[in-house]
């Protein structure tokens, strides 16, 4: 997975997104790893006109699905879906209409920070907000990564570092 | 080791995340990670890291995963 370079190209493309998952675990100074790049996105039609568009070139197809299942990724493949989780030339990428514990693209933004990867000033997701999701997700791989992002939420706060 | 040149933290800052690390408060969210498992000198690289740093490792770390289970299908 390129993390910085699709951050990049959805940002140049001017989409609306929020980092959410494990990709905004380790951009928080997590030490857990992850495969694939999770995003909450803004489901205005511009905004799945220009996901569309930033995501299209690097061959989106549905993770898991039959090979010969046709498949096109725009705007209104979007708009009938809400999360879509997606093997491309960039890596596993995923994206949410909505995030459990926090709810739409408006709520998410909220609890989200801003960070600057590789000269892009992107929303991720605050600690906090992570802390909130994994809680409502609650499933066993959710509610094992809590103990780490509440200790690095403490320690963050303490030392008073973004 | 690994010199951070642009660290988000400042020497007072990391002295105090090696001080909370090396002895979590009783009681706090750090000692209950610590009971659980979580290796928290993990943190004073984490947050030495910028952002940026911070992807290129997840991104390496992902590619890692990749090549090993590739392997791993191989042997099987």
């Amino acid at each position: 997975m390129k993390l910085e370079e699709t951050i990049r190209i959805l940002y140049d493309a001017g989409v609306e997104f929020v980092v959410i998952g494990g990709a905004a675990m380790g951009l928080q100074g997590s030490a857990h790893l992850t495969r694939d790049i999770d995003f909450c996105y803004s489901r205005t039609a511009k905004n799945m006109e220009r996901l569309a568009k930033a995501v299209e070139p690097f061959h989106p197809v549905l993770r898991g699905a039959p090979p010969d299942l046709p498949f096109r990724f725009d705007a209104k493949t979007i708009g009938n879906g809400l999360n879509l989780t997606l093997t491309t030339d960039l890596g596993e990428l995923d994206f949410l209409g909505e995030v459990s514990g926090l709810g739409s693209f408006q709520d998410v933004l909220s609890a989200s920070d801003v960070k600057n990867v590789g000269g892009v000033e992107c929303r991720v997701l605050s600690l906090e907000g992570l802390i909130k999701s994994k809680i409502a997700a609650g499933r066993p791989r959710d509610l094992y990564v809590l103990p780490e992002l509440r200790g690095l939420n403490e320690v963050k706060k303490k030392i008073g570092l973004d | 080791m690994r010199t951070y040149i642009h660290s988000p933290m400042t020497r007072d800052q990391e002295k105090a995340v090696l001080d909370l690390v090396a002895n979590p408060p009783p009681g706090s969210e750090l000692a209950k990670a610590k009971e659980f498992g979580v290796d928290l000198t993990l943190f004073l690289s984490t947050l030495r890291r910028t952002p940026t740093e911070r992807a290129r490792s997840l991104s390496e770390g992902a590619r890692i995963f990749q090549i090993s289970k590739q392997s791993q299908q191989n042997e099987q």
